[in-house]
């Protein structure tokens, strides 16, 4: 109840962010009715379903345990870490450590994981760049590439 | 005869080699994604959209491949339903119901064959359907002016949700905040760039494509952590792939039967293959249980639904050509890459690219004819491959979204986008909110936007032009009603829940 409560308060705010510049934006030329009224037909309806929700919530969330929220906690990171470090680092190398990581929080064995890692980034690098034409860098800029 | 001659020039266009390696690449790589549990035709397709537009091939070639993906999907999710008591996809759990046990009597190369065939007519049966009504819907929509069009766009997000067991405003409000965010970026008309922050990132505003990588397969990933992974029950072994005869005669009007019901909730705004499915089977339950065998084998149990969700796929097809509206989350997926390269589906589409309405009906014909042989005599392959654990299974998903998604643009930007699109679309599951209606509201919002402000300028402002034609005031009957019926349902069922939880 609170979570979804808490969740739909965020899409309110949100949307009255939105309904409120939605407003602000005018033109003096073009058609009859301009860029703002769109957004304020969206955000008004978002602020009342979000609302609704805030008071009457319908049905409660179930959040994983502890160690399950590190673990997606984990996996966030990786994500991240792989979108910032593919150029630096080049496709096979960054990818040998998106596998690898990724099998390991989702519960493989450490040592088949990296072999996954290293197996499968060579494979996909090969099959796209070289196989299917798709350029991705094999060493980043860091080596000076 | 039209039609006929239509369908022929559609085969010259299907039988190219292009065209033909994609359709038998979908098919294996779609039947691959059915069967492996945890990946979805949804996020199958939505992965490889980026691809195929990064290979640079054209919108009749892309259809092709995400259509034999999809068709595929329906047939391969039935395998591990068979197999291994889990469904590959969602609209293949009813056919765990009487394919499990089935498989337990030792009948698993019976079950699977069976399943294949009804998979067969099933997806046989819609596209003879999509070939004769899409058209004809085609040709009804074009009296559409842009005032039914808005209406016709608020009668999808309504309704795309489903009618039983959801909470109508969470699906509105998915529909709302996908429209929130189509509205980012340059204002088409006017020139104005909304919510942009001066982030030059944005001024094309969100690419759905990106978002809907991030919606439905990082989201996934993230689900699935939390489920407690541990290692699946073993498959039970399957010898041989004949089918018994007498088992497949036996079935035969299941099969017509799941067919014609799975088409028409595939074509109706809402159902797709699950509805599709789940009706198919519980019909047929009722038709046919006289003896009390259903759940525990009845061959019966296993061709309805199959039949059904195959249907219903084809099916789902119909609206999402002719008017432009999808009417389930693959169709949906399909229609962000049709309109990402530009092609505008709806009543035009069958005047102005026959060919790749047609090129792709044929192609379905003939994807069929490949999943039936894919699905039959070569149901060893994929009985292998789906020992693939979800450890070793779910990470290269994720490096296979990052490259077709890095691939569109070289951006580390739409990276970080489809990460949040991720969260966000996991915080929104776990609030039981379907991300379907987002997705449309994100594909719609421009065109939605487009039609309105056209209306309001036809009418010099006047806001009655909304309500002024008989094709306007009769969808926004049917949405209310619709509405109104699934609110009944949900306070329904809300009171049901009340007296329980009273009772214990």
């Amino acid at each position: 109840m609170i979570s979804t409560r808490l969740l739909a308060a965020v899409i309110f705010v949100v949307a009255a962010v939105y309904t409120y510049y939605g407003n602000t934006y005018t033109v003096s030329f073009g058609d009859v009715l301009g860029p703002s009224v769109f957004p304020v037909i969206v955000g008004v309806p978002a602020m009342i379903f979000a609302g609704s929700l805030v008071v009457f919530p319908g049905g409660g969330v179930q959040w994983a345990g502890r160690t399950h929220l590190i673990r997606q906690g984990i996996a966030l990171a990786v994500l991240l870490a792989y979108a910032w470090l593919l150029k630096p680092l080049g496709f096979p190398l960054a990818t040998f450590g998106l596998i690898a990581a990724l099998a390991a929080t989702l519960g493989g064995p450490a040592v088949k994981s990296i072999q996954l890692g290293a197996a499968m980034s060579l494979c996909l690098w090969v099959l796209f760049d070289q196989i299917l034409g798709l350029p991705l860098a094999f060493l980043g800029t860091i080596f000076g590439a | 005869m039209e039609t006929l001659s239509l369908l022929a020039s559609g085969f010259t266009v299907a039988l190219s080699p292009l065209n033909l390696f994609l359709l038998f690449s979908g098919c294996f790589v779609g039947t691959l994604i059915g069967a492996l549990p945890g990946l979805g035709p949804v996020n199958g397709v939505a992965i490889l959209i980026p691809l195929t537009f990064a290979f640079g091939l054209d919108a009749t070639s892309s259809l092709i491949l995400l259509s034999a993906v999809y068709f595929g999907t329906m047939y391969g999710g039935r395998i591990s339903s068979i197999l291994l008591n889990i469904p590959g996809d969602e609209p293949a759990v009813m056919t765990t119901l009487d394919g499990y046990p089935m498989a337990q009597k030792g009948r698993a190369a019976d079950a699977l064959a069976l399943s294949g065939v009804a998979s067969f007519v099933g997806a046989t049966v819609a596209v003879i359907g999509l070939s004769l009504f899409a058209p004809m819907l085609a040709r009804a929509a074009i009296h559409f002016g842009p005032a039914d069009y808005f209406a016709l766009y608020i009668m999808a997000f309504a309704t795309i949700g489903g009618v039983a067991g959801v909470d109508p405003r969470k699906t509105l409000l998915s529909a709302l905040i996908g429209l929130m965010i189509a509205t980012i970026g340059i204002d088409p008309i006017s020139g104005v760039p909304r919510y942009t922050d001066g982030n030059f990132h944005v001024y094309d505003g969100i690419e759905p494509i990106v978002a809907l990588v991030g919606l439905f397969a990082i989201s996934e990933i993230l689900v699935l952590l939390e489920k407690h992974i541990k290692d699946r029950s073993k498959a039970i072994p399957v010898d041989g792939w004949m089918p018994s005869l007498s088992t497949l005669l036996s079935t035969k009007w299941a099969m017509l039967r799941g067919s014609l019901i799975g088409f028409v909730a595939g074509v109706l705004p809402g159902a797709g293959a699950s509805l599709g499915s789940v009706m198919s089977y519980s019909m047929e339950k009722q038709a046919s249980d006289k003896d009390g065998t259903f759940g525990k084998g009845d061959p019966r149990g296993v061709a309805a639904p199959e039949a059904g969700n195959n249907a219903a796929s084809g099916g789902a097809l119909i609206p999402m050509l002719s008017l432009g509206v999808p009417g389930s989350g693959t169709t949906a997926v399909m229609l962000a890459m049709l309109i990402s390269l530009n092609v505008q589906p709806g009543p035009l589409l069958f005047e102005r690219q026959p060919d790749l309405v047609w090129g792709l009906v044929a192609s379905l014909y003939m994807a069929n004819v490949t999943l039936l042989i894919l699905n039959i005599p070569l149901i060893g392959i994929f009985t292998r491959l789906m020992a693939v654990p979800t450890w070793a299974l779910l990470p290269i998903v994720a490096a296979v979204s990052f490259v077709g998604v890095f691939s569109i643009s070289n951006s580390i930007f739409d990276l970080e986008v489809m990460i949040a699109f991720g969260a966000l679309g996991y915080l929104l599951r776990k609030m039981d909110i379907s991300l379907v209606p987002l997705v449309l509201g994100l594909l719609l919002g421009g065109d939605m936007e487009r039609n309105l402000r056209r209306a309001m300028s036809i009418s010099d402002g006047d806001w009655s032009i909304l309500v002024q034609s008989w094709i306007s005031i009769a969808l926004y009957a049917l949405t209310i009603a619709f509405l109104g019926l699934s609110a009944w349902l949900a306070i329904k069922a809300n009171k049901r829940e009340k007296a329980r939880n009273l009772a214990e």
